[in-house]
């Protein structure tokens, strides 16, 4: 510790060099942080999703139609806690940019897989299981266009029915709400309505589902009971692929663009550039203080001791770089919520961050500090 | 005054001269705008890639049609009735033999296995007969094109690299049935370019469905689109939209394009702020070590607009070559790379334009980092320097 001061004062030797080093390591750390804490932290919210819940799809593709027939076989498996079929449509309101997307689905156990919803009043769920074209509707709704319970709303859809229009009218009988940006959660800008009504009203379609959503009675039992669900079906003309929520979201995301590739292409290419730069500076600042380094040699320093002294100063250095870019990209992350979704920056970041910086102060300060701890104390004096 | 020149001429030489002792500190510079220019080409590379789908003035007389609120080929419904009346309706250009320039695609995407072994989706998209007419952009490259009633399909050239199983004769099980691969094909149209394509009947068939996806037609004229739109908006027995290539252009992709032009630029400052910092520490060194040198000059003579200019003439003899390096770099890496988002298959493309990109970019980080070091150079009072060691 007696020695920080003697580090200190190496450090800002050159001040305005000190600066620009400084500067550089506080863009590459900001970028890390949020670039790797987006990417992490979108793991993050995918691992803590819904362990119990599963996603039972066509093995053809997402969304690919499945036979209701198959929910009696998938309902007598054991392990299973509820499932339903699911058919989604986009419905546009007043205006075709109003669209409003309609969960169609067994109402009942829809709620118990997705139980972080709540549901008002009390019973709606009840109530919408006998009011055939009843709707419990998501909380942004209601804020949105005004609804209330008992109201009766119209929505054009691309899905014709049976008597070949394409209005859709329901009823509000409930109203959910739910945790906001849990992306395993349908949208608080959604409805949810009875699957059997929309299955006999529309035209194309009958009976088939583009997915059903099921929940297991013990997270742990997951895994083997999404095998038992493919396992039932294999070989059928329906083969479906059972995922658990984070493997489903995982899949789903991962389409869109591959973030992981990027995040560590660039993320190697700024700390490959910090790293000259840190060795540089640190080689340009020895050779100038080459003298000093003498003098303190001559004062007793062993070359161990003068050794540590410039790995201590490369430390110092990168890790108040890492530190301040760390925090710069927290900040910056936590403004970048809307894009991301991701408020935090996950802590396995700020360490993996810091190590990073232990790591290229270590690997840029050896030579120098290998360079300083051999000077002959007569040669280094005699330079100017 | 032309010894302005001469003047900068020289001191510029003196300056590259003694480059040899700064020669790590000017290779430091040069990788770090390297990097900068790489990975910003790499990332803009993308985006250049989905420039394939943007209709150039060809594609002016095509129109899209899907049904009404759909927000994508993928959830829009056309029934066959409605795909007779968008063929027939007023605008669309007529073949030599009397029929319209139009055709309906089923699109199923469907699961495949990439060759890396990870799980991608792709589309099957079912064409009627008259692809070939209005896409006068496909070309068959191997075997041969597919026949209706027979599960026979062909497959695009990125697609066959990309995923597994797909060679021409391989068989692909989709629900039970079998599928062949029976030709290699290039299509001027990205979209097709990216799947696998058959006959529309056989697809629809085979995958239960009696609605078509989108039509497409080519119309008489660009001018004719207004005509045939509104008269299929006011047609009470369909409900569809009418887009031109280039509406469907920004609503599939703008998003896309957009976040990858913040990406892409965002990460590219945070960056280049750093290279700036990198270029700065560079020239104050090749500054300070030559103050007596300069300061001898200005003491005979020589005034400080030459010596500003040497310095960042110098400064841009530093970036230019990281511009072209990166750039390089990010071409040998990247450029034809094939990468695919939500089921459509697109090519990293870096292109001159990314170039001349990377170049003004590297120029302003040299001229940045060389402003204040020149100043500096040009300021110092010309004793203090004289007499510093």
């Amino acid at each position: 510790m007696k020695y920080l001061s003697l580090v200190w004062a190496g450090m800002w030797r050159r001040r305005g060099r000190t600066v620009l080093m400084l500067v550089q390591l506080v863009s590459a750390f900001a970028l890390f942080g949020v670039l790797q804490g987006a990417d992490s932290g979108i793991k993050q919210v995918l691992a803590s999703l819904h362990g119990n819940r599963l996603y039972i799809t066509s093995r053809v593709a997402v969304g690919d139609p499945l036979p209701v027939g198959l929910l009696t076989r998938i309902r007598s498996l054991p392990g299973v806690r509820a499932v339903t079929p699911r058919a989604v449509f986009v419905g546009t309101y007043r205006r075709p940019d109003q669209r409003v997307p309609v969960i169609a689905a067994d109402v009942e156990p829809f709620f118990r897989i997705y139980d972080e919803l709540s549901v008002a009043p009390r019973g709606a769920v009840q109530a919408l299981k006998s009011a055939r074209a009843g709707a419990i509707v998501g909380q942004g709704l209601i804020t949105r266009y005004g609804w209330k319970i008992g109201d009766r709303f119209t929505l054009q859809s691309p899905l014709a029915k049976r008597d070949g229009s394409r209005d859709w009218e329901f009823d509000v009988v409930g109203v959910y709400g739910g945790p906001e940006n849990s992306r395993g959660t349908p949208p608080s800008t959604a409805v949810v309505v009875n699957f059997d009504y929309v299955n006999e009203a529309r035209a194309t379609g009958a009976d088939r589902a583009d997915m059903f959503l099921a929940s297991v009675r013990d997270a742990k039992e997951a895994g083997v009971v999404s095998l038992a669900i493919d396992n039932a079906f294999a070989n059928s003309d329906h083969e479906t692929r059972t995922q658990s929520e984070s493997d489903f979201l995982t899949t789903q995301m991962q389409k869109t663009v591959d973030l992981d590739f990027i995040v560590r292409a660039v993320v190697a290419a700024v700390f490959f550039a910090l790293l000259l730069a840190t060795g540089l500076l640190m080689m340009q600042s020895l050779r100038e203080r080459t003298p000093e380094l003498a003098v303190l040699k001559t004062l007793g320093f062993s070359d161990r001791r003068l050794f540590a002294l410039i790995l201590a100063e490369s430390i110092t250095l990168c890790v108040l770089g890492a530190a301040i870019g760390l925090a710069v990209g927290a900040a910056l992350l936590s403004q970048a919520r809307p894009l991301v979704g991701v408020t935090r920056m996950p802590a396995i970041v700020a360490a993996a961050g810091m190590g990073c910086a232990v790591l290229i102060a270590f690997i840029a300060g050896a030579a120098p500090a290998v360079h300083g701890s051999r000077l002959q104390v007569a040669d280094a004096l005699a330079v100017r | 005054m032309g010894s302005v020149l001469g003047q900068t001429a020289l001191l510029t030489l003196t300056g590259l001269r003694s480059l040899a002792h700064r020669r790590i500190a000017a290779l430091v510079t040069v990788i770090s705008v390297t990097t900068v220019v790489g990975v910003l080409v790499s990332l803009l590379a993308i985006r250049e890639g989905t420039n394939v789908f943007q209709p150039g003035s060809a594609g002016a007389d095509e129109a899209v049609v899907l049904s009404r609120g759909a927000s994508s080929s993928i959830e829009s419904a056309l029934s066959r009735e409605e795909f007779t009346a968008i063929a027939q309706a007023p605008g669309v250009e007529k073949g030599a033999d009397g029929r319209p320039d139009a055709y309906a695609l089923a699109i199923v995407p469907v699961d495949a296995l990439r060759r890396d072994g990870r799980r991608g989706t792709v589309n099957l998209m079912g064409f009627t007969v008259g692809w070939q007419r209005v896409d006068g952009g496909v070309k068959v490259l191997a075997g041969r094109l597919y026949r209706p009633a027979l599960r026979e399909l062909i497959v695009s050239e990125p697609l066959r690299k990309m995923y597994q199983g797909l060679d021409i004769g391989d068989h692909i099980t989709l629900r039970g049935t079998q599928w062949t691969v029976v030709g290699v094909f290039t299509s001027s149209d990205a979209l097709a370019d990216g799947a696998l394509c058959a006959d529309a009947e056989t697809v629809m068939s085979a995958f239960g469905r009696n609605t078509f996806s989108q039509a497409d037609v080519r119309l008489a004229s660009p001018a004719a689109f207004k005509v045939f739109a509104d008269s299929l908006e006011r047609n009470p027995a369909v409900a569809v939209e009418v887009k031109t290539l280039a509406q469907q252009f920004e609503q599939n992709f703008g998003s896309l394009r957009r976040f990858l032009t913040f990406i892409s630029y965002f990460i590219g400052c945070v960056m280049a702020s750093g290279a700036v910092c990198g270029a700065l520490n560079s020239l104050y060194a090749s500054v300070d070590s030559r103050q007596r040198e300069i300061a001898t000059l200005r003491a005979v003579g020589f005034n400080a607009l030459p010596i500003i200019a040497s310095v960042l003439i110098e400064s841009t003899l530093l970036v230019l070559p990281g511009a072209i390096l990166g750039t390089l770099v990010a071409w040998g890496l990247f450029n034809g790379n094939a990468i695919d988002t939500d089921s459509v298959v697109f090519k990293l493309r870096v292109t001159p334009h990314l170039l001349a990109v990377s170049v003004w970019w590297a120029l302003a980080i040299g001229l940045i980092g060389g402003s204040l070091p020149a100043l500096r150079a040009a300021r110092r009072p010309v004793a203090s320097a004289l007499r510093a060691s």
